[in-house]
């Protein structure tokens, strides 16, 4: 049973991976959005400095709407194509929902690395402590990736689709976002970082996921 | 031995009233067929046989030797094929059997694919390229055929499943479900082709009311 | 039932009376401790309706009874305008003694993202036009926004400083506040818990003629 779970967390994964290899329009629409906004705040500030408790929460705004672009499509690209109702009928709940969790977070893991690259070369990020950066990022995006997949499901059947995803997204990631740009200020500020806190998020991304997952059989197997 | 029996179900959409105390019966080793005319309910019976609707008032069980089967167990006990459902446009035909099985825990080596495409006739070099790309509406229809016999469902549920086939698919089709149906299957088959009716064991004629 | 729709009349006019006849200006704050009446009441209401509203949202997913989802779904929609209310007399309050609509202090922000969480659930009804879809749907969302209930209790007054008043039961289980009030507070939380159990049975039993 363990096993069969994650052979088909692997499977779902790889076609994911599949198909948005062979689809370079998604990828080059969410990266093509992360590059206008942000080069857009960098035009508009023209050179100017930002304080890093600024910096930190446009960072992650970016990173937020470019990743809404992406993974709202998760579900709601199954559902136009009409292969939706045969991954529900095939497919059991929780490998569907882990695989699909798992490709987001890997999308997120690239967007977040193209950001954050352009990021410190607009924004003159000063010198900023990389493990401690890296470690909020992956926090943030694997709330991002748990609560993001698990809520693409639901707007499937939706009759307005756009914003909905962002409207549901929010208040669920709140406690994700609001200590990431906390601690991302503090890092960009070049303050120690308070372990605690990362460790809340990170108890708050494991408590996205289980509860994803334990609420997920019931909307998969619904009639 | 397997059964789907509807217990008088009913079901409605907005004002219409689609289903009124439906009693039926669908067991396994037969063919039962589903007929009538264009929004006379056919798929809508379909998915509440699949369970992948509920019905307003009453209820359907799957039941297998008396014992009633649960929503996940069931699932993993049915194989479907329906107009509206499609494959995956951006992975090939292969790639899109390997899934599906793979999601049911199956994996067919290279000589048994070969042999599965050739029992729903199609060429092996189309079946390696994205289906998006290459394949025509009747050589897709395949493609889910080639799923149906693989995953070796014991709850076939087929929704004019000769759409957009040729007179040799069609042939395929007949056969194939005729086998399953020996073999103690259970055929659910919605269809407007008399032809298709004849070769049913039991037909349920649509609407109930 | 019925005898809510004779009580209640009477018990808010007790109140009422209690709040602008009875109850003492309070030294710093003057006559604004009167609206603390309505907005307490409120933003109990509030979350007392969200709370509801995942109850019966679970028990929505463990029968799948129509009614439960209507009882949910009617819960939120009375929350959704206890919170603005409450948001709306907190601020003129806000207003009046630190001169600012809005300062995200804890329980603001705690508030505010109620109101982000009752808007989500609501409009996610609002875009599903299947009746069981939507019911199946939204009971998982209400109970998955459940999960943020920790993060407002710990985590907001930790990142957050605050001007709010102390809550009526401090931390040490004191109650520092004259009788008189502490009874009108009390009999108002009465009054308008009373007022939502009325509403939203009443809603309930509107839309479903089955109903005894
Ligand atoms: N999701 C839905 N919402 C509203 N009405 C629906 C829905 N699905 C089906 N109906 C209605 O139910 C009736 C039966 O539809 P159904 O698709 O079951 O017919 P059918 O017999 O399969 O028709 P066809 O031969 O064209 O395939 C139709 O009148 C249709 O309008
Ligand atoms: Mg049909």
């Amino acid at each position: 049973m363990q096993s069969s779970i994650f052979h088909g967390i692997k499977l779902v994964f790889r076609k994911e991976f599949l198909a948005g290899m062979r689809c370079k329009a998604a990828w080059a629409a969410i990266f093509m959005f992360a590059l206008t906004t942000l080069s857009c705040v960098s035009l508009a500030l023209q050179g100017a400095v930002l304080e890093p408790k600024l910096q930190a929460a446009l960072f992650w705004m970016v990173l937020f709407f470019s990743s809404m672009t992406g993974m709202d499509r998760c579900f709601a690209e199954e559902e136009m194509s009409g292969t939706f109702l045969p991954l529900r009928l095939y497919g059991a709940a929780q490998a569907v929902l882990f695989g699909k969790m798992l490709y987001s977070f890997f999308l997120l893991l690239v967007l977040a690395l193209f950001i954050s690259i352009l990021f410190f070369i607009l924004l003159d990020v000063g010198s900023v402590s990389l493990p401690e950066f890296l470690a909020v990022a992956l926090a943030g995006v694997l709330g991002l990736s748990g609560a993001g997949t698990f809520l693409a499901a639901l707007t499937t059947g939706a009759g307005v689709k756009s914003g909905l995803f962002s409207v549901l997204m929010l208040p669920v990631i709140l406690p994700v976002f609001l200590p990431a740009i906390f601690l991302t200020g503090r890092v960009f500020g070049g303050d120690s970082m308070p372990f605690s806190h990362l460790g809340g998020m990170l108890l708050y991304d494991l408590l996205l996921m289980v509860g994803g997952s334990v609420l997920f059989d019931y909307f998969w197997y619904e009639e | 031995m397997m059964t789907i029996s509807f217990d008088s179900v009913g079901l409605s959409f907005g004002a219409q009233r689609l289903f009124d105390s439906l009693h039926a019966t669908l067991p396994s080793g037969q063919i039962t067929v589903v007929t009538g005319q264009n929004g006379s309910g056919k798929s809508t019976f379909l998915q509440l046989a699949a369970k992948f609707i509920a019905p307003d008032t009453g209820k359907v069980v799957a039941a297998e030797d008396g014992s009633i089967l649960q929503k996940d167990a069931f699932r993993s006990r049915l194989a479907m094929v329906t107009p509206e459902w499609n494959l995956y446009a951006r992975l090939t035909a292969e790639e899109n059997l390997r899934f599906f099985l793979g999601l049911r825990g199956m994996e067919l080596s290279a000589e048994e694919i070969r042999v599965l495409w050739e029992r729903v006739e199609l060429k092996w070099e189309d079946t390696r390229i994205p289906l998006a790309g290459k394949l025509s509406t009747g050589m897709r229809q395949r493609v889910k055929l080639a799923v149906l016999l693989a995953v070796e469902a014991d709850v076939w549920i087929l929704d004019e499943p000769c759409a957009n086939l040729d007179a040799s698919g069609w042939e395929i089709v007949l056969r194939a479900a005729r086998q399953a149906a020996s073999e103690g299957r259970l055929i659910l088959w919605a269809t407007n082709d008399p032809r298709e009716e004849a070769a049913a064991d039991a037909v349920i004629h649509l609407p109930w009311n | 039932m019925k005898y809510l729709s004779y009580l209640i009349p009477m018990l808010t006019v007790l109140t009422c009376y209690l709040v602008f006849a009875v109850v003492p200006p309070a030294e710093g704050l003057g006559e604004l401790v009167r609206i603390a009446f309505f907005h307490i009441p409120l933003a109990w209401l509030s979350v007392l309706a969200f709370l509801m509203s995942a109850w019966w949202s679970a028990a929505y997913l463990r029968s799948g009874s129509m009614r439960q989802d209507a009882l949910s779904a009617c819960s939120a929609k009375l929350g959704f305008f206890a919170v603005l209310l409450a948001t709306v007399s907190g601020a003129m309050f806000s207003k009046l003694t630190w001169g600012s609509y809005w300062n995200w202090d804890p329980r603001q922000t705690t508030i505010f993202v109620l109101i982000l969480i009752y808007g989500a659930y609501l409009t996610l009804r609002a875009a599903l036009p299947n009746p069981r879809k939507r019911a199946r749907t939204s009971a998982v969302y209400s109970l998955f926004s459940c999960l943020t209930v920790p993060f407002l209790v710990f985590i907001i007054p930790r990142l957050y400083f605050s001007l709010h008043p102390t809550p009526v039961l401090n931390g040490d289980g004191h109650v520092d506040m004259e009788p008189v009030m502490l009874a009108t507070l009390l009999l108002a939380l009465l009054d308008a818990t009373l007022v939502y159990v009325w509403l939203l049975f009443h809603a309930v039993a509107k839309e479903d003629p089955h109903e005894p």
